[in-house]
C-alpha cells in the first residue's frame, strides 16, 4: 500500500490531520485488519471524479404532491424554505435545532425536523407538511382525532404533533399508549395536552389501520 | 451561520476525492443532526460541504450472517426496528431508540452518530466561554464551572467533555468495527480506536483524518448479544441524553458467567469499556450481589467534578441493574 | 359528580389548528420583507465601547445594522409593573449598557434570514465590563426590603396578631427552608415581531398576551399617534406570562421597518428567550408553622427571598397568597428581594403561587407527620371561611370539598402514612402525597361588542387575548346559551386592536373579565332589540329578531368591571394599562382553590422518580367550557410534574446568563413523562365576584402541583426535598 507522505492536510475541529494518523501508531496498526468488505485497496484507489462545489443549489421537489423546483442557498433549512419561501406556514419554528418537534413534516413519507434538514438534501425526494395531509375538506383520521379528544390548546406544535402522530401510526409505534409516548416525545407540547395527544392517537390508529 | 459551498456525489470514491478537492474547512454531512446544529452554533464553520447521502453503497443493511454489517448511511430508526438486532442484539437496538427522536432518529445515520460531538455547553456555545476543543488553547471553562454533566472517565486537564452518544457505547461492548475510506484506501478500525480522549488535543474527538469517511459498522454475531441491553437514566423519561448509562451482555454457561461485557455511556469523554468489571464477574453467577460488585468495580478510578460525584453511586446501581436486566434475557 | 351547567362544546379554534391554518404572529410574511437578527452581549455587565459594522454591512443581502448609535430618536421602554407597558425597563440597543449576558447590542436587517444571522457573528465588539452577581447568593447581589423598596405599586409585609410569640409558643413546630430555581416560561411559540408601514400607520403582528399594551407602549417608544398603530395577536402560540407585556424586540422590528420602508420581521432565537425576556425568578422561602397538638395551627412566619433585576423591582407576591391558605391565628411574612444583574423576572404560570404553595404546603406535611395526623385531616381543620388578612369573607372558598372529593377519587383510603411503606409489582417505591392551591380570583374592565346580522350570523369582539385557554370557545359558548343560538353562527374575535380595546389577558383574569362582559353585551344586544320594538319574548330566531327591526344588521357594546370599580377605570384599558382588582374587594375576598393528588413511583437504585397518576380537583366558580376547561387542568398539572422534577437554570457566576438555555438541556416534560391526570370540578358559580360567576382557572390549575409531588416523594421514600428542581441527585445523598 502506499501513501501520500509528502500531502499535508489541515484538520479542521472534528478529526486528525492525515499527518496526525500517520504519526499516530495505533491508526497505522490496524490497517490490517483483515475481512474489509470485497473490494481490494487497489480498487478503492481507483481516481474518481470530484464532484463541484456550488454556491447556489437548483432543488426539484414535491411539496404536498406538486413539484416545485428552487434555486437555494444551500444553508437554508427545509424548514425556512417551507415558510419564507413557499408559504406553507404550518410547520413551526419552535428551537430551529431539532429539540422540539414543532417543525415535523414528512420527506418520503417519513417523519423528520424541518430545521435540521438541509432543504438542498430533499432534492427528488417527496415532502408532505400539515397543509398536505387532509384530501381537500375531508380531514385525515389524525386531524379529526386531535378535535374530537381536545389533543390541543394554543396550537402551535399541533401541526407537528399530528404529522409525528401519522407518522408514528404508520411505523407501527402506536401499538399502546405507553409506547405512544415513547414515540411522541419528540415533540413537546408546552400546554401540556400529552393525554389528549395519545387519545387522539389511539382512536387515529384504529380508524387508519381500519 | 456561515456561508458554505455545496457538492453532492453519488457514490464513495467521489465523495473521498470531492472531499479531498475541497481540502481545509470541507466537512462531511449525512443526517446532519450534528452537523446542521452545531453549524447554526457556529461552532462548525465549513467552507464547504460534502453531502453523502446520495452514497447508496454505505446505506446497506447485513444482518443475517455471521456479521452484522450496517452502512454508514443506515438511520438510527431503520437499524433500531431490525428484526436481529431487536431479538439477538437488544443492546444495539435500544441504545438506538432511547437516542433522541423518532425524527432525529429518522434522519441521523449510524456513521454520523458515531461521530455526535459533545452537549458541553462551553464547547456549544462559543463566546465568551473558553473551550479547548472549539478553540485549541482557550481553556476549558467547565472545569470548575456546571459540570454535572461533565466526564468522570478519561478527561484530562485541557478538557472533560462527556460523549453523548448510544450506540457507540453499546458497539464498544460488543467489539464492533468500524470500516473507513479514504484517499488511500481502506482501513478498519475497532470501535475502541475510533474515539480520542482528549488528553492535549481535545479538538480532534475521533482518529478518522478529514478526508475520511466511515463506510460501515460490522459486529460479530457472537452469542453475548442476546443477553444484553442498553439502560439509559436521563433526567426525564425520553428525549433526552444519559445521565449515565450501561451497555451490558452476558453468555452464561453452567450458571456461571463465561463472558461479559460492560460499557458506560454519559459518563466519560469516549465510550467508556469496563474491562475489570467484566473480569470480575467471569465464572461467577450473576446475582444482586455480584452484580452490585461489578457496577461499584466499574466506578472504580472515577474522577467526580464538582457536580456529578453523585454518578459515582448511580452509575454503579445503572451497571448493576443493566447487568440484572441482561440476565434475565440468558 | 354534578352537571356541567354550560354544555361540552368542541374547541372553535381547533379545525383551523389541526389543518396548519391558524396564521400565528410571525406565519405573516408580507411582500418585500427584510429579516432581522440580534447579536447579543458576551459579557455579564458592562459598557459597550465600540461596535465595528464593517464586515458585516459587506456581507451580500445585508441591508442595514442597527446598534445604540442609531436609536436616539427612540424613547426608553417603561416596565409594566412602573406604569409602562414594556416587560423591564432596560431598552437593548437604546443604549450602551449592557445588563446582562445575552442581552442584544446589534440588530442585523437582511434580505434572508441566513444572511442576518450570518452578520450578526462578524461584528466585531469591545466592551468595557464590570463586575455582576446572576444569582441570589452571589455576593454581589443586594437584597432590599420588599416594604422599603420604592416600587410604584408598593407591597407591605403582612402582619396579623403576634406571630413570633405565637409561633414560639406553639407545642409542635416545623421550620423549613425552601430554594427554587429560576424557571422559563418557553411557549412553543418563539416571540417575534413582524412590522410594517403604510404611510404613517404601523402595522404589528405579534404573538402577544397584551395587544393594547404593545399597541401604546411601541407608539410610546416610538412618539407617534397610538391611533395610527394596529396590533394584530388574534392567536398566540402559548404565552404564560412571557409574552404579557412588550418585549425588547418590537419597538426596535418597528423603527428598523420604518428607517428601511419595508416590512421587518424578527423572531427571537429559542436560546435568546433565555437571555432577554423574563423567567420566574429563584426564591429562597424559609416558612415556620405552630400548631397545637389537636393540629390546629397558632401562628405562622414566613420569610421570603425573591430575585429580582437591579434595573426593576419585580413585585414578590408570595405573601399574599401564603396568607390566604389556612385560618392562622397569627401570621408575619417578610419579603425581600434580592437585586441580582439578569432581566427583570416576570409572571409566569402560577407566578408566586407556584413557589408558595410548594413551601407552605411541604412545610404543613412536615406537620402532619409530627403531629401523627392525616395530612388531609390536617388541612380540613385548619380551613377558613374568612381571610385572616383583611378580616373579610372568602366569597366562595370549596377547598375542602375539593380535597374530600379528590381523596375519594384517589382513593386515598388506601394510602398507608408510613414512609417506604408502599411497593409497586417492580419494586418501586409508591408515595402519595396531597396539597392544597389558590390564586386570586381577579377581573378587570373590558369592553366586548357583539354583531348580529338577519341571516342570523354574530359577531362577537372581545377584549380578551386567544393564547390556548380556549377563551373563544368560552366566549362562544356563553352566547350561544345566552342568546340560545347554535355555535356555529358565532365568529369571535380577540386579540386584535382595531376592534375593541385589547387588555393584558393574564392573571386568571382573562375569563373572568371577558365573560361578564360578553354577557353584558348579550343583555344590551336584547335591550336594543326590545327598544326597536322587538317583541323579545316571542322566542324568535335571533335573526328573525334582528330582521324585524328593518336593520340588516344591529351593533351594540358593553363593558364590565370587577367588583368595586368605577366605570372610569375603562379608561385605564382604553390607553393599554394594566388595572385589575382582587383578590380583596370590597366586602369579600376571593380565590380560587385546587386540591392536587399525586402518586409517585420512586426507583430505589436511581431515583427516578415517575408520576403515573393524579387526580386533582378545582374550584373556579362556573366552569364555561367543560372540555377547554379539562385540557387547561391537565396542562397545568403537567407544569406542576415539569415544575417540580425538571425545571431550572443553571448559571455559571463567573459568567452570567444561563448554561443550559436551549430546550434540549432545559427540560420541559415530554409525553413519555405524563401518566395519567384526571381533573375534576366543583363548578358551584361566585356570584359575588362577578355577574357570570367565574373565577380564573389557568393558574390554579398548577398550584400546589410542586408540594404534592415532594410529599409523594417523601412518602415513598422518607427523604424531604426542599430543594427544587428535584433531580436524581436529591435522592441519592446520604439521608440526613
Amino acid at each position: 500500500m502506499t501513501m501520500n507522505h509528502e500531502k499535508e492536510v489541515i484538520a479542521d475541529t472534528g478529526g486528525l490531520s492525515r499527518r496526525d494518523v500517520l504519526k499516530g501508531g495505533t491508526a497505522l496498526g490496524v490497517l490490517s485488519v483483515a475481512g474489509f468488505g470485497t473490494q481490494s485497496l487497489a480498487q478503492a484507489a481507483v481516481p474518481s471524479l470530484p464532484m463541484a462545489f456550488r454556491t447556489e443549489v437548483e432543488v426539484a421537489f414535491r411539496i404536498n404532491g406538486a413539484q416545485t423546483a428552487l434555486a437555494l442557498d444551500p444553508r437554508s433549512s427545509l424548514l425556512d424554505v417551507l415558510r419564507d419561501q413557499l408559504g406553507l406556514t404550518g410547520a413551526k419554528k419552535g428551537c430551529d435545532h431539532g429539540q422540539c418537534g414543532a417543525c415535523t413534516v414528512h420527506v418520503d413519507g417519513r417523519r423528520v425536523a424541518a430545521c435540521m434538514t438541509l432543504a438542498v438534501q430533499v432534492d427528488d425526494l417527496d415532502v408532505t407538511t400539515i397543509e398536505g395531509l387532509a384530501e381537500g375538506d375531508v380531514l385525515h383520521p389524525m386531524q379529526q382525532a386531535f378535535i374530537d379528544h381536545d389533543a390541543l390548546q394554543c396550537g402551535y406544535c399541533t401541526p407537528g404533533q399530528i404529522m409525528a402522530g401519522v407518522a408514528c401510526v404508520r411505523e407501527g409505534h402506536a401499538g399502546s399508549p405507553q409506547q405512544i409516548r415513547e414515540y411522541m416525545s419528540g415533540n413537546l407540547c408546552r400546554c401540556g395536552a400529552y393525554p389528549g395527544i395519545v387519545a387522539a392517537i389511539e382512536d387515529a390508529a384504529r380508524v387508519m389501520e381500519g | 451561520m456561515k456561508r458554505f459551498d455545496y457538492a453532492r456525489p453519488m457514490d464513495l470514491e467521489s465523495a473521498v476525492a470531492t472531499l479531498s478537492a475541497g481540502g481545509e474547512g470541507t466537512r462531511l454531512i449525512a443526517g446532519g443532526t450534528t452537523m446542521f446544529d452545531l453549524m447554526k452554533l457556529d461552532v462548525e464553520m465549513p467552507g464547504r460541504i460534502v453531502d453523502i447521502n446520495n452514497l447508496s453503497e454505505l446505506k446497506t443493511m447485513e444482518t443475517s450472517g455471521d456479521e452484522l454489517r450496517l452502512g454508514a448511511l443506515v438511520r438510527m430508526a431503520d437499524a433500531a426496528e431490525d428484526a436481529r438486532l431487536k431479538a439477538e442484539f437488544p443492546v444495539l437496538s435500544e441504545a438506538l431508540w432511547k437516542a433522541a427522536s423518532q425524527q432525529l432518529r429518522n434522519m441521523a445515520s449510524l456513521g454520523g452518530n458515531l461521530l455526535q460531538r459533545t452537549r458541553c455547553a462551553y464547547f456549544r456555545h462559543g463566546a465568551p466561554f473558553a473551550c479547548n476543543k472549539r478553540n485549541p488553547g482557550s481553556g476549558c471553562a467547565a472545569i470548575g464551572g456546571a459540570n454535572r454533566s461533565h466526564a468522570l472517565f478519561g478527561g484530562s486537564d485541557a478538557c472533560i467533555a462527556a460523549y453523548p452518544g448510544d450506540f457507540a457505547v453499546a458497539l464498544i461492548a460488543m467489539d464492533a468495527l468500524i470500516d473507513v475510506a479514504g484517499p488511500q484506501g481502506r482501513r478498519t478500525i475497532p470501535i475502541a480506536e475510533l474515539h480520542r480522549q482528549p488528553g492535549t488535543q481535545p479538538q480532534h474527538d475521533a482518529t478518522l483524518s478529514s478526508e475520511e469517511i466511515i463506510v460501515q459498522i460490522r459486529i460479530p454475531a457472537n452469542a453475548v448479544g442476546k443477553a444484553s441491553t442498553y439502560h439509559k437514566i436521563r433526567d426525564r423519561e425520553s428525549y433526552a441524553f444519559a445521565v449515565v448509562s450501561s451497555a451490558a451482555a452476558v453468555r452464561i454457561e453452567n450458571g456461571v458467567v463465561a463472558d461479559a461485557r460492560i460499557a458506560l455511556g454519559g459518563v466519560a469523554t469516549v465510550p467508556w469499556r469496563a474491562s475489570r468489571a467484566e473480569q470480575a464477574l467471569i465464572g461467577r453467577r450473576i446475582d444482586a450481589q455480584t452484580a452490585a460488585e461489578a457496577g461499584r468495580i466499574a466506578f472504580e478510578g472515577a474522577t467526580p467534578l464538582s457536580h456529578n460525584a453523585f454518578k459515582i453511586e448511580l452509575g454503579a446501581n445503572v451497571v448493576s441493574d443493566a447487568l440484572m436486566i441482561a440476565a434475565g434475557r440468558a | 359528580m354534578s352537571r356541567n351547567f354550560y354544555p361540552e362544546l368542541v374547541r372553535v379554534d381547533a379545525l383551523d389548528k389541526v389543518r396548519g391554518a391558524t396564521k400565528f404572529g410571525t406565519d405573516n410574511r408580507p411582500d418585500n420583507l427584510v429579516h432581522g437578527a440580534f447579536a447579543v452581549a458576551t459579557i455579564g455587565k458592562g459598557r459597550v465601547i465600540s461596535i465595528d459594522t464593517a464586515a458585516a454591512e459587506a456581507l451580500p443581502g445585508v441591508v442595514s445594522v442597527i446598534t445604540h448609535r442609531n436609536t436616539t430618536s427612540l424613547k426608553p421602554a417603561q416596565f409594566l409593573m412602573g406604569g409602562g407597558f414594556a416587560f423591564q425597563t432596560h431598552s437593548p440597543l437604546l443604549t450602551d449598557h449592557v445588563a446582562y449576558r445575552g442581552q442584544p447590542i446589534a440588530l442585523v436587517l437582511a434580505e434572508t434570514l441566513e444572511v442576518a444571522i450570518d452578520a450578526t457573528a462578524v461584528l466585531q465588539v469591545s466592551y468595557e465590563e464590570q463586575p455582576f452577581a446572576a444569582t441570589i447568593d452571589n455576593p454581589l447581589a443586594e437584597p432590599i426590603a420588599q416594604a422599603e423598596a420604592p416600587m410604584r405599586y408598593p407591597l407591605e409585609d403582612i402582619s396579623v396578631g403576634d406571630a413570633p410569640a405565637a409561633y414560639e409558643g406553639g407545642a409542635v413546630k416545623v421550620d423549613s427552608t425552601f430554594t427554587m430555581e429560576r424557571q422559563f416560561q418557553n411557549p412553543m411559540e418563539l416571540i417575534g415581531t413582524v412590522a410594517a408601514w403604510e404611510g404613517d400607520r404601523l402595522t404589528i403582528h405579534e404573538g402577544t398576551q397584551n395587544a393594547g399594551g404593545c399597541k401604546f407602549g411601541v407608539a410610546d417608544q416610538l412618539g407617534i399617534n397610538p391611533d395610527n398603530v394596529t396590533v394584530i395577536s388574534p392567536f398566540i402560540g402559548g404565552g404564560f406570562g412571557q409574552k404579557n407585556s412588550m418585549q425588547s424586540q418590537l419597538v426596535l422590528a418597528a423603527f428598523a421597518s420604518r428607517e428601511l420602508g419595508r416590512p421587518v420581521k424578527i423572531v427571537v432565537p429559542r436560546r435568546q428567550l433565555f437571555h432577554d425576556a423574563t423567567s420566574r425568578p429563584a426564591t429562597r422561602q424559609r416558612v415556620r408553622l405552630a400548631a397545637n397538638r389537636d393540629g390546629r395551627l397558632v401562628g405562622a412566619l414566613y420569610d421570603v427571598d425573591a430575585q429580582t433585576s437591579k434595573l426593576d423591582f419585580f413585585p414578590a407576591e408570595h405573601a399574599d397568597t401564603a396568607a390566604r391558605f389556612y385560618g392562622y391565628p397569627a401570621f408575619k411574612s417578610f419579603t425581600r428581594l434580592i437585586r441580582t444583574d439578569i432581566p427583570t423576572p416576570g409572571y409566569m404560570r402560577a407566578p408566586f403561587e407556584h413557589a408558595t404553595a410548594f413551601a407552605i404546603e411541604s412545610a404543613m406535611d412536615e406537620l402532619a407527620y409530627k403531629l401523627d395526623m392525616d395530612p388531609i385531616e390536617l388541612r380540613l381543620r385548619n380551613d377558613t371561611a374568612v381571610d385572616v388578612v383583611s378580616g373579610l369573607p372568602h366569597s366562595s372558598r370549596h377547598v375542602a370539598e375539593c380535597l374530600r372529593r379528590g381523596a375519594e377519587t384517589f382513593g386515598w383510603s388506601r394510602r398507608d402514612p408510613t414512609p417506604r411503606s408502599m411497593f409497586a409489582p417492580n419494586g418501586d417505591l409508591i408515595g402519595m402525597g396531597v396539597a392544597i392551591g389558590l390564586y386570586s380570583g381577579s377581573g378587570g374592565p373590558t369592553r366586548a361588542r357583539i354583531t348580529a346580522r338577519r341571516d342570523g350570523a354574530v359577531s362577537l369582539n372581545v377584549g380578551v387575548h386567544e393564547m390556548g385557554q380556549g377563551v373563544l370557545t368560552a366566549i362562544t359558548n356563553v352566547v350561544s346559551k345566552r342568546l340560545g343560538i347554535p355555535a356555529s353562527a358565532i365568529t369571535a374575535t380577540v386579540g386584535v386592536t382595531s376592534g375593541v380595546p385589547q387588555p393584558l389577558t393574564a392573571g386568571s383574569w382573562g375569563s373572568a373579565s371577558a365573560v361578564p362582559a360578553t354577557e353584558a353585551a348579550c343583555d344590551a344586544l336584547m335591550k336594543a332589540l326590545a327598544e326597536a320594538g322587538v317583541d323579545i319574548s316571542a322566542s324568535l330566531p335571533l335573526g328573525e329578531m334582528v330582521a324585524r327591526t328593518g336593520a340588516g344588521q344591529m351593533q351594540v357594546e358593553a363593558s364590565s368591571v370587577a367588583p368595586g370599580q368605577e366605570l372610569q377605570v375603562l379608561g385605564r384599558t382604553d390607553t393599554g394599562r394594566v388595572a385589575p382588582a382582587g383578590p380583596v374587594y370590597p366586602g369579600f375576598v376571593a380565590f380560587s382553590y385546587a386540591a392536587h393528588f399525586v402518586e409517585v413511583h420512586v426507583e430505589g437504585s436511581t431515583g427516578r422518580i415517575r408520576v403515573p397518576r393524579v387526580v386533582s380537583m378545582f374550584d373556579c366558580g362556573r366552569v364555561l367550557s367543560p372540555r377547554t376547561a379539562r385540557s387547561q387542568a391537565i396542562g397545568g398539572v403537567v407544569w406542576g410534574i415539569g415544575g417540580t422534577l425538571r425545571e431550572g437554570a443553571e448559571t455559571d457566576a463567573r459568567y452570567g446568563g444561563v448554561m443550559n438555555g436551549d430546550i434540549a438541556e432545559y427540560l420541559i416534560p415530554v409525553n413519555a413523562d405524563i401518566g395519567s391526570i384526571e381533573p375534576g370540578f366543583i363548578d358551584e358559580p361566585d356570584f359575588q365576584v362577578n355577574r357570570s360567576g367565574v373565577k380564573g382557572l389557568g393558574e390554579v390549575v398548577m398550584a400546589g402541583v410542586a408540594p404534592a409531588i415532594i410529599n409523594a416523594v417523601y412518602h415513598a421514600t422518607g427523604i424531604r426535598v426542599r430543594d427544587l428542581p428535584l433531580r436524581l441527585e436529591a435522592l441519592l445523598k446520604p439521608q440526613a
